[in-house]
């Protein structure tokens, strides 16, 4: 599953304002070059604008900053890389507050409204520098809205990489026989599957026969590292519906299964998913029809064989870090790691990953600090007055200092959903905000 | 902004890449899995050990000789193949086990643009080095659950390179008969490369398995790779061959590493060319388990294929890798077949009595 080089546009310039012009000229041209229409390239120019900005004057005065315009075909990025070092990292809060004259500063730092701007947002940090990434995709129109006409039961089929056409096809036969919520975002639009699979970033095979009717589909994605979600299999009105969702996902897991993957997710399941392949990890809430949220397991399995770990924990976490290993018969030695008063930054930093469409929120560790409780509780307030309902937390218990949050995220009304094992260094763990939201 | 990015170093085709990640030591999964106890059943050991004439010669090694390199070229184990298959030692060449080997024919036909051909569930080797290497490795499906010959010839083209042919398959134990094999060098006629990994063929006691050795005088193209590791219980000592006409030997030794045999393993592997009592004794414990796991497993109601070489696929009604972690408990290491791509798939390797009553106490237990 290797995606095709994508196109970009590089700049390599300095902290420096006198360079903004250079920075979304650069920005806007590339994005209109990249296909991008106008609303979409003047919302990434003025978010890029915003971030350069913020960069220069808070972050990296004079210093060197890398700027990558990319395109994957459906969406445009603008990435902003610098040296991780020699500044303070509260800059990088979605909450941060660099003006204490300013009352209103909670909600207008720069990151927040230039993440408004844009589909995505996200800060990460690497090994030497620093990484924010905004993500614009491109629009594409709602599909057909006739609904296709259900195939009929195939006599025979075979699994097979599917056309253009054909994908749009099975976009049309997803969108009128499932649920709303249990679509993902990428099988919603036509245009949109087919630039995803053209770029390389999704793969779809369909179950068709061999005047080429279609009765069944699976897709499927790289996520993170070491780690591919897949959707379905979709079955459309077939007899054989069972032997047909297996053989989609056999086909699936052939072609995974001497990548470097560790390990398949499912978190919308179709009632076609068969069930024996998988483990299911647990659930957490998500946006359902009028993001109304709905309960959505999240089903798992591992590709390779479990050579066994070391994870951190800290005590707060240990039972129900137990509990799950037992039941997943994951073997697991379980250190404590817990903060003991020895000496350590006063601030916390976390990156925060938006999906505005989907009302979600990933937030992650950067640097822990005692202050993390009241951090936390920041990120929760500000990003509920976003209008964000779905506040995920993604703990690495192959980081000691990750465990260090635990009590500041169980006291801000986080809960631990389920264990993604080998999703990071070592195991995720994946919490949900639960406080204030009508989740039942 | 210099940042050291190694990866931006990497050719295209190594990125995406897996490394394949031994299992931890023994001692370290049992603490893991909290087993006091292990069967190993994942690797198609054999249970008997080495041949006895090898433990002999393995017991009177003397120490000082660690001090001494090998020989370069395994000389004397090339000439003890050359009598036992009436053929010259130059006929040979010795690697690390069979998976060096394989490296040495990719690496000595094979440049940018050139394919191989094999089956898409078979022994991963031939795929991952092609792929490490730069090269395509077109897979084809395996047709009732053996290597479809039509469909690779139909594969073929140009740049093809060579066809590697796993009999019997790793892991389906279904093999190509004397005259499949002949149809398919016949239909090949010279023209590329025809490698057959006989790793496994001293377990098979079928009388129609081909005796490829004595294939070769009459198809110089056709390459021989034999294993230690499995019939020979050498495995810790990592020693294979390949055999072939001179002229095709001749070529592969421009990409052999010499030296990379140590002196343990050549003189473990010269002591057990002849072991012929070992392999009986290795074919009825692999007879006998057979039968008892063909009784169990029809019991258990669970479907399987039972080939030949030391090794049985089964099928779950579970994942694979949880049966793997399930039985790890239970003190039963087994190899999970996702790899092999044959998902909720595992391979058993068919070993002593009492491992095969363990493995099947503890699937009555897990199912």
């Amino acid at each position: 599953m290797q995606s095709a080089p994508k196109p970009e546009t590089a700049l390599d310039l300095y902290g420096d304002a006198v360079f903004l012009p250079v920075v979304t000229s650069c920005v806007e041209k590339s994005a209109r070059a990249f296909g991008m229409d106008d609303t979409g390239s003047l919302s990434l120019t003025l978010a890029a604008e915003e971030i350069f900005s913020y960069l220069c004057r808070f972050v990296v005065p004079h210093r060197p900053v890398r700027i990558v315009c990319r395109t994957g075909g459906y969406y445009v990025d603008v990435e902003f890389l610098f040296p991780a070092r020699d500044f303070d990292m509260r800059a990088f809060n979605i909450t941060a507050c660099l003006s204490t004259d300013d009352e209103t500063c909670l909600e207008e730092t720069g990151l927040l409204i230039a993440s408004r701007m844009v589909d995505r947002f996200k800060f990460s940090e690497h090994d030497n520098f620093l990484r924010l990434l905004l993500t614009k995709e491109r629009d594409y129109p709602d599909p057909f809205s006739d609904a296709p006409p259900l195939p009929s039961a195939l006599e025979e089929f075979v699994v097979r990489v599917p056309d253009a056409e054909e994908i749009k096809a099975v976009v049309g036969l997803i969108m009128a026989g499932e649920e709303s919520y249990g679509i993902p975002h990428g099988l919603r639009s036509p245009g949109r599957l087919v630039d995803m699979v053209a770029s390389g970033d999704y793969q779809v095979a369909v179950a068709a026969d061999r005047a080429s009717h279609i009765g069944g589909a699976i897709a499927w994605h790289r996520e993170g590292t070491g780690m591919v979600e897949c959707y379905g299999p979709y079955v459309f009105n077939q007899r054989s519906e069972t032997e047909m969702a297996r053989t989609l996902m056999d086909h699936c897991l052939g072609a995974i299964a001497r990548q470097d993957v560790r390990g398949l997710i499912n978190r919308h399941p179709t009632p076609h998913l068969p069930r024996e392949y998988f483990e299911e990890l647990g659930s957490a809430f998500q946006c359902g029809t009028d993001c109304v949220p709905v309960e959505l397991a999240a089903y798992y399995r591992q590709l390779e064989e479990d050579p066994g770990s070391t994870v951190w924990s800290h005590p707060d976490l240990k039972d129900f870090l137990e509990d799950q290993y037992r039941r997943l018969i994951l073997p697991r030695e379980i250190k404590d790691s817990q903060y003991a008063g020895e000496e350590s930054s006063p601030f916390s930093v976390l990156s925060a990953e938006f999906y505005r469409t989907r009302q979600r929120v990933t937030l992650r560790p950067v640097w822990w600090g005692t202050d993390s409780e009241k951090t936390v509780g920041e990120h929760v307030k500000t990003l509920t007055k976003e209008g964000i309902s779905f506040i995920f937390f993604e703990m690495d218990l192959g980081r000691a200092w990750h465990c260090h949050f635990t009590p500041s995220l169980l006291n801000n009304g986080f809960e631990p959903r389920f264990v993604l094992p080998y999703a990071g260094r070592g195991d995720l763990v994946v919490f949900q905000c639960m406080r204030g939201a009508s989740f039942s | 902004m210099t940042s050291w990015s190694p990866e931006r170093l990497l050719p295209d085709y190594i990125k995406n890449f897996e490394a394949y990640v031994p299992s931890k030591p023994d001692p370290e999964l049992m603490k893991l899995y909290g087993c006091p106890h292990l069967h190993r059943l994942n690797n198609n050991e054999n249970a008997l050990g080495p041949p006895p004439e090898s433990q002999e010669a393995l017991r009177c090694f003397p120490q000082k000789k660690a001090a001494i390199y090998p020989s370069g070229d395994a000389y004397y184990l090339r000439c003890k193949l050359g009598e036992r298959f009436g053929m010259s030692p130059d006929q040979f060449l010795v690697g690390n086990g069979a998976n060096e080997v394989i490296s040495f024919v990719i690496k000595a036909f094979c440049e940018q643009g050139d394919n191989i051909i094999t089956a898409d569930k078979t022994f991963a080797v031939y795929e991952w080095v092609a792929q490490f290497s730069g090269f395509e490795a077109r897979l084809v499906p395996l047709k009732d659950f053996g290597f479809d010959d039509q469909a690779m010839l139909a594969q073929t083209d140009a740049r093809t390179k060579i066809l590697f042919v796993c009999n019997p398959n790793n892991p389906t134990g279904t093999y190509w008969d004397s005259e499949r094999l002949l149809n398919f060098l016949d239909a090949i006629d010279g023209r590329w490369v025809v490698v057959i990994d006989e790793a496994y063929a001293e377990f098979v006691e079928q009388e129609d398995f081909p005796n490829c050795m004595a294939l070769i005088p009459r198809y110089p193209n056709l390459v021989i790779f034999r294993t230690f590791s499995k019939m020979f219980g050498l495995a810790g000592l990592r020693i294979g061959y390949l055999a072939g006409s001179a002229e095709v030997v001749d070529l592969i030794r421009r990409t052999c590493i010499v030296y990379s045999v140590n002196t343990m393993a050549q003189v473990a592997a010269l002591a057990a060319v002849n072991a012929d009592d070992h392999i009986v004794r290795t074919r009825k414990m692999v007879r006998d388990g057979k039968a008892f796991l063909k009784t169990e497993l029809n019991r258990i109601g669970l479907p399987f294929l039972m080939g030949e070489g030391n090794y049985v696929m089964i099928k779950l009604p579970m994942s694979d890798t949880l049966a793997y972690r399930k039985l790890m408990t239970r003190g039963v290491m087994v190899r999970t077949m996702t790899g092999f791509r044959f998902p909720n798939y595992i391979r058993v390797t068919v070993s002593a009595m009492e491992a095969m009553e363990a493995f099947v106490a503890a699937m009555k237990e897990i199912l």
